[in-house]
């Protein structure tokens, strides 16, 4: 990947991946390789966008969909290896935001399903209904309903917990 | 008053610290020692299918009556365990702390110069193989009702042996020494081929960023 293509094509979108990666990851270090995963498939692939969408929605949506398939990826192998106590899985640094409520809320965000937990970024990044369903592969009259219940479920999850 | 996820959300990042990228380096470090892991297991499962197969083969050849032949054979395949397992621990030595490249490199000639020794050693295995089961079945205790029948049948027997087939025999187990190395690659192919194509696709996609500028 060279110098360039990262600071004129990743870096001013990193926030995007940034935001993402932070609500599939528990750790400081599954975030940087969830980060570095996602650089490196958006350079890997950067000749299959088309320009019909924006850069910035093509971003999200790899982003998502490398993010969705490496949680998997760990699901099985924790599954696998759920007999052993991985140490790192103890020590590894826990992601922190210097703002609490954030905090609060990613750890709410991470307790829903990978889907709802794209749903839920591209609806705070103010993204419309039919963006987020173009991002997400799906009907955009379903998304409203979606949000609905996903704002519910967090709020059930915060209730108390943020002021 | 209780805030809106909204509004955490708009509130948390305007603190510049909450997007601070991570430096993207070395990527390929993970992906290029699970390679390796995989293909370590493989080959550890290979050694005890090899240990297992061999002890059963003995064991068959007892109650075969053909325990000579069992014996050969199972000290030929107890030699190609160890001989893998040394290749094994030759592996394990490969430094894991070096470049993703040089580590998958390093692999790669390891697998190479395995493929050579292998073949060498198989130019003697191969072919005694052959004519230890050849001669093992043929003098077998089971096999004594078609031997006596053949033996009635044929003139053309020399030392109790079948002479056409012998040759064909003999002449299979040379060829088979002559070719050791490339079935032997072809064997490596077969069994460890998909871990193979991702080490070459690996490499082949370090090889296209070693040739752009590395990320500072």
């Amino acid at each position: 990947m060279s110098n360039d293509f990262y600071t004129s094509s990743i870096l001013p979108y990193a926030a995007i991946i940034i935001k993402i990666c932070r609500a599939y990851t528990n750790t400081q270090q599954d975030f940087e390789d969830y980060y570095q995963e996602v650089c490196l498939q958006i350079w890997k692939s950067r000749n299959n966008f088309q320009a019909r969408s924006e850069w910035s929605t093509w971003v999200y949506r790899l982003s998502l969909n490398v993010s969705m398939t490496l949680l998997k990826k760990q699901k099985n192998n924790r599954q696998r290896l759920a007999s052993d106590k991985l140490p790192s899985d103890i020590s590894d640094e826990p992601c922190i935001f210097i703002d609490d409520s954030l905090e609060q809320l990613y750890a709410a965000i991470r307790q829903l399903s990978e889907v709802d937990r794209g749903v839920i970024l591209l609806y705070l990044e103010e993204k419309t209904y039919q963006e987020i369903a173009d991002i997400i592969g799906t009907n955009p009259n379903n998304i409203g309903v979606r949000i609905k219940r996903i704002k519910v479920r967090l709020k059930k999850i915060l209730d108390g917990k943020i002021n | 008053m209780e805030k809106s996820i909204e509004t955490i959300w708009k509130e948390g990042f305007l603190n510049r610290d909450a997007l601070i990228a991570p430096k993207v380096n070395d990527i390929y470090n993970m992906k290029s020692i699970h390679i390796i892991d995989k293909f370590q297991k493989l080959f550890l499962i290979n050694i005890w299918g090899i240990i297992i197969g061999s002890s059963l083969l003995f064991i068959a050849s007892y109650f075969a009556g053909a325990l000579l032949a069992g014996s050969i054979v199972l000290i030929m395949m107890l030699w190609v365990a160890y001989t893998a397992y040394q290749e094994l621990k030759a592996l394990e030595k490969i430094d894991k702390g070096q470049s993703s490249y040089t580590f998958l490199k390093s692999f790669k000639d390891w697998i190479s110069k395995s493929i050579d020794r292998y073949g060498k050693m198989y130019r003697v295995v191969y072919p005694v193989l052959i004519l230890v089961f050849y001669f093992g079945i043929w003098f077998s205790d089971i096999f004594a009702g078609k031997r006596e029948m053949v033996a009635a049948n044929s003139n053309d027997m020399v030392f109790g042996l079948h002479i056409y087939t012998t040759i064909i025999i003999i002449i299979a187990a040379v060829l088979m020494g002559i070719f050791s190395k490339a079935i032997h690659s072809k064997d490596v192919k077969t069994i460890y081929g998909g871990i193979l194509r991702k080490l070459d696709l690996a490499l082949a996609e370090m090889e296209e960023l070693r040739d752009e500028q590395p990320l500072s």
